[in-house]
């Protein structure tokens, strides 16, 4: 049942989203897989532009690996996260498809509108939206209160500025050593040459 | 020579010439009661399925769609709102009875969709006509699977997409509590409600008796289909087979 329902859904969201069909039209019949790690989810573009989830035997021409730590990071809008998001397969179709679903809306506000008309459906989706904000908000801040209590208070998280001197100081610790291997080889060269015959 | 050809009818084994007619019959019986039935019989859901098969079949503005065994017309009214006043819709279905509770039905909904009765081993339509073909619970009733969806191939554009809706193999755990609905509470349903107990046991046998996903898929395939995919629904009850010509 979760098929059709979300196939419904993905042709609602494309209905009211008619400027995305001459987009996903040329990729029609293609499949794309969007790999969660702990969940996978083929969809594929239909013949009239919209989207479907996929059948049980479908190939997909392109694979998005998201893993869920990365899923988080770009719900929260972190740019530097979509360099980590891997593509296998046809990369026009990854590209263009997540160019497509960036921009889709889903106008919550028109289908509520139709049940209890215009303004009250408005409010309540301007109430939402909101809320949504300031639940990121103050998520974002109890994370970043966590971290630093985890840096500072107990420090069982490493500071960026802490790794890298770690790693400077490992890095330092590899050439000194093998300075020292070199050196060694050296004497003990010198060793064999002076020790009598 | 062929008049020593056999096919199955459920479980029963009779001449290839029978089938169609035993089959009519059946559904001659029903056709009164069909859609009562349906709701009955899968809970509503067969409402849910064809208003899948209608979201995947790509279907859009204009697009002429050809609706086989359409019966009591519920997918060429799903079809006829979204092909809108430039596409077409034809409704067809070798029974009789059948038919015209579809017909009625699209007059009565104010939808111009042409009703023709016609044999789907047979179809009187050009090649490439169609955008899309849709068979939904019709395919297994038929006599020569084969040669029918060589002929829903040969009417459809290239590019056009082939819908079977039918029922399937059910996920394996719930074989039992299926066989025992099936065989059981089935013909006791259409006992009641019906007045026809001997056409549901047909229903139950039929669907035993038909290709699972794989075998359907392939026969799509040999049929000249490509992209051929299935979607199984309500645990593999009903398969929903698409495929493509290309």
């Amino acid at each position: 049942m979760l098929k059709p329902a979300l196939t419904s859904l993905m042709q609602h969201i494309c209905a009211q989203n008619n400027w995305a069909k001459p987009y996903l039209i040329t990729y029609a019949g293609k499949t794309l897989c969007m790999d969660f790690s702990i969940m996978k989810m083929p969809l594929q573009v239909l013949e009239d532009g919209s989207l479907s989830v996929a059948g049980e035997t479908a190939l997909a021409d392109a694979t998005v690996h998201i893993p869920p730590s990365l899923a988080i990071r770009l719900l929260a809008k972190d740019e530097a996260a979509r360099q980590q998001i891997r593509i296998e397969g046809d990369t026009h179709l990854a590209a263009d498809f997540a160019k497509v679903i960036q921009h889709m809306r889903w106008d919550a506000a028109e289908d509520v509108s139709r049940i209890i008309g215009d303004i009250p459906a408005q409010k309540i989706s301007d109430f939402s939206q909101h809320s949504v904000k300031e639940i990121k908000h103050q998520l974002t801040n109890l994370a970043e209160m966590l971290a630093e209590y985890w840096q500072e208070e107990i420090p069982v998280l490493a500071k960026k500025r802490q790794v890298e001197t770690f790693n400077a100081s490992v890095d330092t610790l590899v050439s000194d050593v093998d300075r020292l291997e070199k050196r060694a080889d050296k004497l003990s060269q010198k060793l064999q040459q002076e020790s009598p015959r | 020579m062929t008049d020593n050809k056999t096919t199955h009818f459920g479980y029963e084994t009779v001449a290839e010439t029978e089938k169609q007619k035993k089959v009519g019959a059946v559904f001659h019986s029903v056709a009164q009661s069909y859609d009562v039935m349906n709701d009955v019989m899968s809970a509503g859901m067969h409402r849910l399925w064809k208003r899948f098969a209608v979201d995947i079949s790509g279907v859009k503005p204009g697009d002429k769609v050809l609706d086989i065994a359409g019966g009591s017309g519920d997918l060429s009214r799903l079809f006829s709102q979204r092909t809108g006043e430039t596409g077409k819709v034809i409704l067809t279905d070798i029974n009789a009875s059948m038919l015209a509770v579809g017909r009625d039905r699209m007059i009565d909904a104010g939808l111009n969709v042409p009703a023709t009765q016609c044999n789907a081993e047979k179809l009187p339509f050009p090649d490439n006509t169609f955008d899309c073909v849709i068979v939904a619970f019709g395919l297994r009733n038929m006599t020569h699977k084969d040669l029918a969806l060589r002929e829903m191939q040969r009417v459809l554009k290239v590019g056009g997409r082939l819908l079977v809706l039918e029922f399937s193999k059910v996920w394996q755990p719930l074989e039992k509590i299926y066989d025992a609905y099936s065989f059981k509470l089935l013909p006791l349903m259409g006992k009641l409600i019906a007045k026809d107990e001997a056409s549901y046991r047909y229903l139950a046998e039929s669907i035993r008796m038909h290709p699972d996903q794989a075998t359907l898929k392939q026969m799509m395939q040999d049929a000249g289909f490509e992209r051929v995919d299935y979607y199984n629904l309500t645990a593999g009850v009903v398969a929903l087979h698409k495929g493509v010509k290309c």
